[in-house]
């Protein structure tokens, strides 16, 4: 028996379709997509992964996303859908407190389960598992990536339906979008990493621990400050609770001091080695093997030896 | 300017300690300031520099609140004045029932711009400020990487996933801040003595009512590690650490 009677799925990119829409379906009676913005075409996808029908709120200059909360406010109303579900990203969540209020509808982010009526989540910075249980008649969730098997899927037929756009009352306008440029890095799929934090004291530094990582075939991972706020490396790069949850047999954490939202991201790495020069770091107590030192002075006699 | 910034009193992390029973014991944690609201408190004074008029406001628990360390602590930071939302109920509260009680406040108090975190440092839900926004039927929007006003207008950078974004707001608006807006300053001994003299006032808080309900909070077993650690970066030290990563890397 499906544990709701209608499921919609709300992505403002066409790959979001991927995992979001083949679980609605698994979860819901009937699934239906709504896809806010230009490729139209790409969106159909989201009809061959099981949804039975597509609504389309086109892109509009000068408009963001987070504008269409009104039109699609209005569809999931009288729809009498049970779930919405959307990607646990910026705007997901942005659109996912606007449908909320909007609906009444209780929203749970950053989903990791969805069973019974029961949504899990992460608390306490990942150290514990929030279960939630939303008493309204409708919930809106935001997926964490992953959660569920994506399947690759190209077009698909069907109906496909455009929505009327609802002015928003307080409409933003935007001034200017620039791409950013996609990373390079896939710090989930490498065997080893040599993560980069705070210990390190500016940017050019971290040739440091590119060099250890070149010598044992390492990709280069970091805590959130480096990435967020320093902006030393890329985001696709930090490792933790907002960010990636890695599997790595080798994890060596240079300059780490070990908060639980960082080291939640590995728990389940094989073996954890750490570099930090205060004996107190929390991060010892996560440690296989480590070293109270300097990491100026033992990351390149790490890559001397191993290189 | 007249500015609210909403912050959350957490517990630290460091002090929360797990049961063999996989519950969470918060008994013995301190109360800090979440971490992310730190930039928002920074954002807001940085915005309304020396005319403007900052307003910290916090929701929670007497257990946290009732502190005169940790009201000194926000005041300190620079807001003019603190406003608290002091209900027992509050204490683990979901973000729906904190944004109602924020949003009669903040229109109590009265604003030009609401800024907020990103997240919270216990629960992370990332959903009061824009919730908040929504409920006080103003302009509302995440991830915050700039602001600044122009022509009475609020003009933003965005910093997402995919893309960057530049947006116009008309205010009064709501922005959630990223960490990447600013570094908070430490205060300086002067702000951490002048604290003492602003005013904080207690509010009434209301109903704390909430559309779902916590099932379980449950901490899963931490793997075994097997901490062999060398002390010290001398010669001697540093070859038995490499020793003891050649070992692991020949797996
Ligand atoms: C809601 C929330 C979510 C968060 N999510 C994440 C997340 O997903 N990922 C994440 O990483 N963080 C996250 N954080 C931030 C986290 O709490 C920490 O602030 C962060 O992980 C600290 O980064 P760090 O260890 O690099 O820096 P610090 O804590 O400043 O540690 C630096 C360490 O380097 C050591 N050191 C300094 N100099 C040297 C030297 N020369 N040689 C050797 N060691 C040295 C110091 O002893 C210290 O232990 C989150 C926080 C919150 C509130």
């Amino acid at each position: 028996m499906s544990e709701f009677p209608t499921v919609f799925v709300i992505a403002d990119s066409p790959e979001a379709f991927n995992e979001l829409v083949p679980a609605a379906a698994a979860l819901g009676a009937k699934t239906e997509a709504i896809y806010v913005g230009a490729d139209e075409a790409a969106a159909r996808r989201a009809l061959a992964l099981g949804a039975g029908r597509l609504h389309v709120s086109p892109a509009r200059t000068g408009q963001i996303f987070e504008d269409h909360a009104d039109t699609l406010a209005a569809l999931v109303k009288g729809s009498g859908a049970a779930l919405v579900l959307m990607r646990a990203d910026k705007r997901g969540r942005a659109m996912a407190a606007k449908l909320g209020v909007k609906l009444g509808a209780a929203v749970v982010n950053d989903v990791s389960s969805i069973e019974e009526g029961v949504f899990g989540h992460m608390a306490y910075g990942g150290l514990a598992q929030a279960r939630e249980k939303p008493g309204s008649p409708l919930v809106i969730a935001t997926v964490a990536p992953g959660t569920f098997k994506a399947v690759e899927m190209e077009s698909g037929d069907g109906a496909v339906e455009k929505l009327e756009f609802i002015e928003p009352k307080h409409p933003i306008r935007l001034r200017q979008s620039k791409a950013r440029q996609a990373s390079s890095a896939d710090i989930g799929k490498a065997k080893r990493l040599v993560g980069v934090g705070r210990g390190f004291s500016k940017k050019e530094d971290i040739s440091l621990a590119q060099k250890l990582a070149d010598a044992i075939g390492a990709e280069i991972a970091c805590s959130r400050p480096i990435a967020e706020g320093e902006q030393w490396l890329e985001r696709e790069r930090y490792i933790g609770v907002s960010g990636a949850m890695v599997k790595p047999d080798l994890y060596l954490a240079a300059g780490i001091s070990g908060q639980v939202q960082h080291m939640v991201g590995v728990k389940d790495a094989k073996t954890i080695v750490v570099i930090n020069k205060d004996k107190n770091a929390p991060i010892f107590r996560f440690a296989d093997y480590g070293i109270v030192g300097d990491l100026y002075k033992i990351l390149p006699a790490l890559a001397k030896a191993l290189g | 300017m007249n500015i609210i910034v909403c912050c959350k009193v957490v517990p630290e992390e460091q002090d929360i300690v797990v049961k063999d029973d996989g519950s969470i014991d918060l008994s013995r944690a301190a109360a800090k300031i979440s971490q992310y609201d730190l930039n928002a408190i920074e954002a807001a004074m940085n915005l309304a520099g020396e005319g403007g008029q900052v307003t910290a406001l916090t929701a929670g628990s007497p257990k946290w609140l009732e502190s005169t360390k940790i009201r000194k602590d926000i005041l300190s930071r620079g807001p003019h004045k603190l406003e608290i939302i002091m209900e027992p109920a509050l204490e683990g509260a979901l973000p729906d029932a904190t944004a109602a009680l924020l949003a009669p406040a903040c229109r109590e108090i009265g604003f030009d711009l609401i800024i907020c975190g990103e997240g919270s440092g216990d629960l992370y839900a990332q959903q009061t400020g824009l919730l908040l926004g929504e409920m006080l039927d103003i302009p509302a929007i995440n991830a915050v990487s700039s602001i600044a006003v122009e022509n009475g207008a609020l003009v933003v950078e965005r910093e997402l996933e995919r893309e960057q974004e530049i947006l116009e707001m008309p205010l009064p608006a709501l922005v959630c801040v990223s960490s990447d807006i600013n570094t908070p300053k430490i205060p300086t001994m002067k702000a951490i003595l002048s604290a003492a003299k602003k005013p904080a006032n207690v509010r009434e808080g209301g109903e704390v009512k909430s559309l779902s309900e916590v099932v379980s909070i449950c901490a899963p077993k931490a793997a075994e590690r097997k901490n062999e650690i060398v002390e010290g970066d001398a010669e001697e030290k540093v070859d038995a650490f490499i020793a003891m990563l050649r070992k692991v890397l020949q797996g």
